[in-house]
């Protein structure tokens, strides 16, 4: 950092900048300086959900980020916090400052809506709360909407499963030249830390406060502070912009809307959920569109990269129906019922509005689960996990009709199951020499379960469906390079996370082409 | 300031006290309730937090217990309301500790470890157990005859098949009133708990639908430890007198469905 820019960074009052105030009441975000606790920043700096001309910066004041009560040792009153948006990484040619209102509501979070910005530049940004100066963080903006650039790079994480092992994979991720970072769901786990699951070597016991199951806000709060402490974190956080979906872990294990397969009542459970996704959006780079309102959290959203790719952030928890017979594998008549949903009504319309209307190349799909059919008997017999969107095929097949009548070559992202897989979506999935609607690329998880090995005992599952063709059982993450005429998609691995330090490798290789969709290997 | 819960209610059970309360949950959004305890008059503690407006306080024993409960709101920006009103409920006290035991096995003390294959040996109970569990009371031993994990048919390390658990015991002369069944568990399984199928002497007495527990009991044995995960649960009930006869008699649990329970005792007992 440079001493002079941190000078006038320091001196910068800001009172006539925009000021971005979010869930607080105040009429803005100026008058809350003052004495801030020393290093505040302890959870680093985010930004995502980037647009032609801004994106979102986030940061905590967190001095004390594993305090009990989830308030990070914050003084129970608001800050004001400052920040700065640069063209260069030594913040000599500012272009944007302002200020935004951390309170002990959000858990003294912010999420600034940059905008004024230019469209497809890398951008810089910091935060200032009294004399404390965060870390800086680099992200950039889209292309305008009829721009069509060269190439997208990306790169997809989901299941990040702190106390399984170290995220080398994130340390590796944050070497690679990426425009945006598509992250899956199961960004937290609610279940209880202590001796049973920590895998993660030489890192203390967390307090006996994390060996609980999370119900509570000040628990879901602690454990995105948890997770978020992780240096890798921080640093492929700061390293380009997130878009964000959820999964299930990051309210309960395997919940459907407001369904708890601990028998939870509902009433109860959408208490639960009101404070699960509070904490969600409070530690995430979102919009405050996406502030929840009680239970009900806006996360589903469409945004585009010029003319060569849309992305259609899909939430496959918040809306869906439960069980079909109320077990989670089965091929049960239920499954068929054409009123089945994953996504609900509302989003659904707003998906295939937005599919016909698309006129980009490529649509990246993001879902937090597997989309492609995963047949799960290896015999004659059928079997089908309910938790998928094989629980749902009627709304998989409404989808693919959408999809069908669009001319944007689909690329579904997906997560949930710690394995890359790479799978084609077939418009007949019992006729292997039907047409290709698209691919999907699962992303094995960056945590979840430990070590992993190249395969194991569900391999011969996933790849007695023809259509999979890919299975690996690894930890690591996926990268994708968009170019108006194809996508090359890289599956990484690391051999090991229970230690740090595991090298990267490149386990598989796929190209696909723009209109002919299929995944030809190349590695 | 965060609201003040209104109608807080408290019912007694075998071993527990059930809370319920009303109050505005979102607005402003409720980070949890603090419940606070003063347990048969001793110094009020906080007992637990929850984001429910419902909560079970369970671990009270067999005893009946008498607690004064207030709840405290605290909201996402950590305010707190003043205390609610207080209310005051009692547990149940269970016949295992009232009636006069006219045959028992294992020891009512929210702990499994006195019963066969305890605390975690359920692999071995197609070996042990081939014929499930024949207990003669009086003659057969809780620590080798009768296994402390009763398996469902949702069990594949049990042969996916409905398992039955009979005790045998001698009655004379047949008591005046209903003799009472109790059963209790230090755990079930935490999505599927099954039910149970209480029989009489060939005549079925009743079904009963098993509470969901923490899927933990096949593994460890002592619900007093602190911290447990285990979800101890009751099942108590009125054997009819008119199915009873004079020497032996048999009481048979059938598990139909569902996967398993882990048992801390059961008895026969007559009522004071």
């Amino acid at each position: 950092m440079i001493p002079l820019e941190r000078r006038s960074f320091l001196a910068l009052t800001g009172v006539s900048t925009a000021a971005v105030v979010l869930g607080t009441g105040h009429p803005a975000a100026a008058g809350y300086d003052g004495k801030v606790p020393p290093a505040p920043f302890t959870l680093g700096v985010a930004s995502g959900s980037p647009l032609p001309d801004g994106v979102v910066l986030w940061t905590r004041l967190a001095p004390e980020p594993l305090a009990a009560d989830g308030h990070g040792g914050m003084p129970r009153r608001p800050y004001t916090v400052h920040y700065e948006v640069a063209d260069d990484a030594a913040f000599r040619r500012v272009v944007a400052r302002g200020q935004a209102l951390a309170s002990p509501e959000l858990a003294h979070t912010v999420h600034v809506e940059v905008r004024g910005l230019r469209p497809n530049r890398e951008y810089f940004y910091r935060f200032r709360a009294g004399d404390e100066i965060s870390p800086a963080g680099r992200t950039r903006t889209a292309p305008g909407p009829r721009d069509t650039p060269t190439e997208l790079r990306f790169a997809t994480a989901s299941c990040q499963a702190w106390y399984h092992g170290h995220f080398t994979a994130y340390e590796h991720m944050a070497t690679e030249d990426l425009d945006v970072i598509f992250f899956l769901g199961d960004y937290i786990y609610e279940y209880a830390i202590n001796a049973n699951n920590l895998w993660r070597q030489g890192v203390p016991m967390p307090a006996p406060e994390h060996n609980t199951e999370t119900v509570t806000l000040e628990q879901y709060r602690l454990r995105y502070a948890l997770f978020k402490t992780d240096p890798n974190l921080q640093a492929i956080h700061a390293h380009a912009p997130w878009l964000v979906t959820t999964d299930d872990h990051e309210v309960q294990n395997n919940y459907a809307d407001e369904w708890s397969e601990t028998g939870i009542t509902p009433a109860d459970f959408l208490r639960r959920r009101a404070v699960a996704y509070r904490a969600f959006y409070e530690h995430l780079p979102l919009r405050a569109v996406s502030l929840p309102d009680g239970p009900s959290m806006a996360l589903y959203q469409r945004l585009g990269w010029g003319r060569l790719a849309e992305f259609t952030m899909l939430d496959n928890r918040q809306y869906r129906d439960t069980y079909p017979a109320g077990a989670v594998i089965d091929n049960s008549p239920e499954r068929h019922n054409p009123d089945r949903t994953i996504l609900g009504t509302r989003q659904e319309r707003w998906l295939y509005e937005g599919i016909a209307r698309t006129r980009a190349t490529w649509n990246l799909l993001s879902t937090g689960v597997v989309m492609a059919q995963i047949d799960r008997d290896t015999g004659p017999g059928e079997l089908y996990s309910n938790d998928m969107w094989d629980g749902f095929p009627a709304n998989r097949d409404r989808l693919f009709a959408a999809l069908q009548r669009s001319s944007a070559t689909p690329v579904v992202l997906s997560g949930d199951i710690h394995r890359h897989v790479a799978a084609e979506l077939k418009t007949d999935w019992r006729d292997p020499d039907s047409a290709m609607l698209g691919v999907e690329l699962v992303g094995g998880s960056i945590g979840s379960d430990g070590d992993g090995a190249d395969t194991d005992s569900f391999g011969p599952l996933w790849l007695s469906n023809p259509h999979v063709k890919l299975y690996n059982a690894r930890r690591g993450y996926l990268t994708g390079r968009l170019t108006p005429t194809e996508l090359t998609s890289e599956f990484k691995t690391v051999p090991y996370v229970t230690r740090p330090g595991a090298p990267i490798t490149t386990a598989a290789r796929f190209v696909t082409e723009a209109g002919r969709p299929a995944l030809n290997r190349e590695v | 300031m965060p609201d003040v819960v209104r109608r807080l209610r408290a019912t007694g059970e075998v071993g527990r006290i059930r809370l319920s309360w009303e109050g505005e949950a979102y607005h402003p959004l409720v980070d949890h309730y603090a419940v606070y305890a003063s347990i048969d008059g001793a110094d009020e503690t906080l007992l637990a937090k929850t984001v429910y407006a419902t909560f079970v306080h369970s671990g009270l024993g067999g005893r009946a217990r008498t607690v004064r409960y207030r709840i405290v709101t605290v909201d996402a920006a950590g305010r707190r309301s003043r205390p609610s009103s207080s209310v005051t409920g009692t547990s149940v006290e269970s016949v295992a500790v009232s009636g006069l035991a006219l045959a028992t096995v294992g020891t009512f003390d929210h702990k499994s470890l006195e019963l066969a294959l305890a605390p975690n040996g359920y692999a071995q109970f197609p070996t042990r157990f081939p014929n499930d569990v024949d207990f003669t009371y009086g003659v057969h031993a809780p620590g080798t005859d009768w296994a402390y994990l009763h398996p469902g048919p949702a069990d594949a390390w049990a042969g996916r098949k409905a398992h039955r658990f009979t005790l045998h015991f001698d009655l004379s002369p047949v008591p005046p009133a209903d003799p009472w069944l109790a059963i209790w568990l230090i755990d079930t399984h935490a999505t599927n708990p099954g039910t149970v199928t209480i029989g009489l002497n060939g005549t079925p007495v009743r079904d009963v639908a098993l509470e969901k527990g923490a899927t933990r009991g096949s593994l460890e044995g002592d619900a007093t430890l602190p911290g447990t995960t285990l979800k101890p649960s009751y099942v108590e009930l009125a054997l009819p007198r008119a199915a009873l006869a004079a020497g032996e008699n048999t009481v048979t649990i059938d598990k139909p469905a569902g996967s398993w329970h882990a048992y801390d005792a059961i008895g026969v007992f007559t009522r004071p």
